[in-house]
This record gives structure tokens, C-alpha cells and sequence, in this order.
């Protein structure tokens, strides 16, 4: 009986090395992280999620660096860890503080629909990468759909909320979304490069923390919607 | 005659240990009898600790099923057949299921094959089905509450066990829960790959939801606006009241034993027919569940009940989970 269990086991297709596990799972969690963002209503918490995002992405850079010996990629992920888990959370959290307004605006649709708009965009997102048949010798390109998958995730969470804060993780985690990609399809990358990556994120924030400052300075909310009324 | 038949069930399962299949299975299903009020009590008795109490004795759970076997068995008037038949035969179905998946030994018993995990699936449903349909007949307010309540609720949940259901048929080629087990043993690949993870978190949430656990519904306490499972027994009492309330408790330990033996932890099972191995194969299932019974415990005190309308977000997660799970097989790196 046994090994008639064990034949039916042979049978079926080849599983992922544990490498390839490992690493796909972290990618996952990076993508649900995405979707969670979404339920949250309180902005403090949503950076907290967007902080444990980027942990993800970290480890992912650990788990390749470990995995195909590419030792820049331990500089990447220290990088990472201090720039977008510990700075860019604190210094949108004294901006939050800032602001005094704790609650998220409610999005444009319910959440229940919203987990279902964002499955269907994330499942065009995954198996259109999957479809370009794109080969990487680093990473499983399941890693690559997920990133495409977080990236339009993000997409929406920022079209269906209508405050500032929750468009500028949305952006934030977008960013996450592309390292991720990176990851996949250029781990090799001169380090310099993904550095650059990284600073582009400060100008963004840079960027955005303005506009929570003016926005908020105008119309005294973080609500987008008073900007409709800026038609002509 | 009812209460008396079942009442032997705990006492002479002690004495079966199996030499061969057949007291094998029937072990199996006595065991199920015997051991789902252990760990039903021992998430109470957790729950109590974490909430500073000290909780209910361990068969508090035995005691109350005793005390109400010797009661009184009323039916609303008016009931049809249904109202007396589906305790008895929802009891039956969630001793069935036991025979189709793995609960004490890794190889499949003579029926085993019988049925797929689909096919326990509809066992499951069915007995469900029947509660439904007699708290329905009672024509009294809070059990038709309750049995529209959860057949509503388990049609949005039906297809995040279907996803799961894909997700073992596209690791292993079939749907047979006794292969899973042996896949997730063969190695560490089979427990690190995302899909194996995500199907096993959406079918822990299923199971919350199907228990009747914290996020969804209380199961203590007497409010009926937030009850759903714990609503459609209202109109039972005496023997039949016992069974429907221990099938509760037998259906808990089913699809703990599902959970444990076939998707998180398919270790400690019995690979042969000795008596020793079937025993501590027993003994680690039972510490198993009291293992998930306390992280449910634990559940059940740090999170809030979510608002009735607020469960399809619940549900939408699960089901955000399972189908992750397909797709990361589908693109061929789940």
C-alpha cells in the first residue's frame, strides 16, 4: 500500500527546491502584505504593513544572496532594511504625526470587493508575465509575476483610496513591488544601480511628504476628494 | 435507545486497538467519539487560563452531553421526520468521514478509498445540510436564523474549499488525502512551497469559520444576533440536543484530524498494524489537536468577533489565500 503511495507521489510534477520554496513563499508574503494593505483602515497601521513589506523584500535579497552566493546582495538588503523598514516609515509617521488625522478615508468600494478586483488585475498581472516566458538563472520567474502582481495591486489601492497617505504607501509599496522585480530579472546588477533605486524612493518621499504638508495645510484632511472641485 | 448506544462509544473504543484493518477503522471511528471532547475542553480550558480564569474541568463537555442524554426529548409540533432524523444521521456522516482520510495510520484502510477529499467534503456538507433543513422545519425564530445564516455563509465559503481541493489535485495528480500526506513526508520541498502553505492557511480560516471560532461567531455566551452555527440546535433538546452538540464536537476533531494529518503536520501516524504504533499514533494526534486547540485558544482571545457583514471580508481572505495557491501552481514555482 505504501508504495503504491509512494508511486502516486512520483507521478506527480517536479516540486520547487527548497531554494526556489523559499524564496517563491517570501515573494507570496510580500503579495499578501499588498492585499492587507488594503483592509487596513488606520494609516499608522498601514505603514507599519508597509514597513513589514519591505522587511520581506530584505529577506528575499537575504534568501538570494545565500542561495547563489551573490554577496552584494547582503549590502542591498542592509540598505534596504535601514532606508525603507526603518527611515521612510519613521519620517512618514512624524508627517502623520503632523497631521493629527489617524483614520483612513473609507475607499471607494467595499472591502470584500476590492480582495476581488485585486485578485482578478493580480491574476492578469501573474500570468501575463507568466506568458512572456521570461527565464531568469537566479530566481524562479513565479517570483517575477508575483512583483508584477504587487505592482498592480498597488495600482489599485492607490486608485480606490481617497487620502493622501494611502496613496503614498500605495507608491511606496509599488516601489517594493519593482525591487522585487529587480531581484528577479537583474540580481547581478552593479550595486551602484540598485543604490540608485533606492534613492529614487527618497525623492519620492521627499515628494510626497510635501504634498501631505501643502494638502493638509489647504484643506486642513488628508482627503483627496475637495481636489475634484479644483475643475475649471 | 439512542443515548445508550452512543454511551458505550468512549467506553469500549478502549478496548480497540487494532490488530488488523478492521479494528483499525473501527478504532478510527471510535476514536473520534472519545477524543473530540478532550480537546474540545482543552480549548476551554485555555481559553480560561488566557482569560485568568481557571476554566471547566477537563469533561465538563462529558458531563453536559451525560446530563442531557437523560433528559427529556420534546419536538416542536408540527416537525416532519427531519427534525428527529438529522441528528442521528448528521452523527453518522461525521463518523463516515473518519474512514476516508487519515487519523491513525499513514496507509489507507480497506475503505479508504472509497472516497476523496471531495467526496468527505460532501459528507460533511450533507450533515450540515440536515441540521440546516431540521432547524428550518421549527418554524423557531433564532434556528432558522441560524440554519439560513450558515447556508449562506457556506456558499461563499464552498469555493475556497474547491481551490483548496484543486491545489492538493495539482500537487499530487489526485485527490486522495492519503497521498497528500505522503507527498508533504517525502521532504522539505513539498512543506516550503508556497502552495502547499497558502491551502493550508485558507483551510485553517475555512476551519474557523466551520467551527464556529472567534472571527466568525461565539460559541459560548447567549447572544443569538451573532450566532450562526450555535443557533440551530436551539429547538433540540434531551438526547437529541447531546447528539447534534457532540457531532458539533466529533465534526471539529474531523476537520482538526484533516488539517493536522493531511496538510500541517502528517507525522506520527502508523505505518503498520502494530498495536504499539496505532496506540502512539493515537496518543500524538490527540497532542496534535491540543496543540491547535490552544493556538485557536489563543485566536479566540486576541482577536475581536467581526461584525456579520464584515465576514465576507474573512471569507474574501481565505479565499485570496487559496487562490494564490493555484496560481503560484499554475505558473509552475507553487
Amino acid at each position: 500500500m505504501s508504495a503504491a503511495l509512494g508511486m502516486l507521489a512520483v507521478a506527480a510534477p517536479q516540486p520547487p527546491t527548497v531554494f526556489e520554496g523559499v524564496a517563491n513563499t517570501v515573494a507570496v508574503i510580500v503579495l499578501l502584505v499588498e492585499f492587507l494593505m488594503l483592509r487596513t483602515a488606520l494609516l499608522r497601521a498601514q505603514i507599519r504593513l508597509y514597513a513589514v513589506q519591505s522587511l520581506a523584500v530584505s529577506v528575499l535579497a537575504v534568501v538570494i544572496a545565500a542561495g547563489r552566493g551573490i554577496p552584494e546582495l547582503y549590502v542591498l538588503a542592509g540598505m534596504s532594511l535601514a532606508l525603507k523598514v526603518i527611515i521612510v516609515p519613521l519620517v512618514v509617521l512624524h508627517l502623520l504625526r503632523e497631521t493629527g488625522t489617524e483614520i483612513a478615508g473609507s475607499g471607494a468600494l467595499g472591502v470584500a470587493s476590492e480582495v476581488i478586483v485585486s485578485i482578478l488585475v493580480a491574476g492578469f498581472g501573474i500570468f501575463t508575465v507568466g506568458a512572456l516566458g521570461l527565464q531568469s538563472d537566479v530566481l524562479p520567474t513565479t517570483a517575477l509575476s508575483l512583483a508584477v502582481a504587487v505592482v498592480l495591486v498597488a495600482f489599485v489601492l492607490m486608485i480606490v483610496r481617497r487620502d493622501v497617505v494611502s496613496q503614498a504607501v500605495g507608491f511606496f509599496s509599488l516601489e517594493n513591488g519593482v525591487s522585487m522585480a529587480s531581484l528577479v530579472v537583474a540580481a547581478g546588477l552593479p550595486l551602484i544601480l540598485e543604490v540608485a533605486f533606492l534613492f529614487d524612493l527618497l525623492v519620492a518621499v521627499v515628494v510626497f511628504g510635501v504634498l501631505i504638508r501643502l494638502h493638509h495645510r489647504q484643506t486642513r484632511s488628508l482627503s483627496t476628494d475637495t481636489l475634484t472641485r479644483l475643475r475649471g | 435507545m439512542i443515548g445508550s448506544s452512543c454511551r458505550t462509544g468512549p467506553i469500549s473504543s478502549v478496548e480497540q486497538k487494532g490488530g488488523d484493518h478492521h479494528t483499525a477503522t473501527l478504532t478510527k471511528a471510535l476514536r473520534i467519539h472519545r477524543t473530540h471532547g478532550n480537546r474540545l475542553l482543552a480549548i476551554a480550558t485555555a481559553e480560561a487560563r488566557l482569560q485568568g480564569r481557571r476554566g471547566p474541568r477537563l469533561l465538563q463537555p462529558y458531563f453536559d452531553l451525560w446530563k442531557s442524554f437523560g433528559k427529556e426529548a420534546l419536538a416542536p409540533e408540527g416537525t416532519g421526520p427531519f427534525f428527529l432524523l438529522a441528528p442521528v444521521v448528521s452523527f453518522a456522516c461525521f463518523l463516515t468521514v473518519p474512514l476516508l482520510i487519515p487519523v491513525l495510520t499513514s496507509y489507507a484502510l480497506p475503505l479508504g478509498y472509497m472516497g476523496d477529499i471531495l467526496g468527505g467534503g460532501f459528507i460533511l456538507a450533507l450533515a450540515s445540510f440536515l441540521v440546516a433543513v431540521a432547524a428550518a422545519e421549527t418554524g423557531g425564530v433564532y434556528a432558522q436564523l441560524g440554519s439560513s445564516r450558515s447556508k449562506t455563509f457556506a456558499a461563499i465559503t464552498e469555493p475556497v474549499v474547491l481551490l483548496v481541493v484543486f491545489t492538493v489535485a495539482l500537487v499530487t495528480t489526485t485527490d486522495l488525502p492519503y497521498v497528500l500526506g505522503a507527498t508533504i513526508r517525502s521532504g522539505p520541498d513539498q512543506i516550503v512551497r508556497p502552495a502547499h502553505l497558502l491551502a493550508s492557511a485558507a483551510l485553517f480560516m475555512v476551519i474557523l469559520f466551520e467551527t464556529g471560532r472567534i472571527p466568525v461567531e461565539t460559541h459560548t455566551g447567549t447572544v443569538e444576533f451573532g450566532m450562526i452555527e450555535e443557533a440551530r440546535p436551539f429547538e433540540h433538546s434531551g438526547p437529541y440536543y447531546a447528539l447534534l452538540r457532540w457531532g458539533s464536537a466529533a465534526k471539529q476533531l474531523v476537520l482538526y484530524t484533516i488539517l493536522l494529518n493531511v496538510f500541517i503536520a502528517p507525522w506520527g501516524l502508523a505505518s503498520t498494524t502494530a498495536l504499539d504504533q496505532v496506540a502512539w499514533a493515537a496518543v500524538s494526534l490527540l497532542a496534535k489537536a491540543v496543540l491547535v486547540g490552544v493556538a485557536v485558544a489563543v485566536i479566540d482571545t486576541s482577536f475581536a468577533k467581526l461584525r456579520l457583514f464584515k465576514i465576507t471580508e474573512f471569507v474574501a481572505a481565505s479565499f485570496l489565500l487559496a487562490v494564490l495557491a493555484v496560481f503560484t501552481l499554475l505558473l509552475g514555482g507553487g
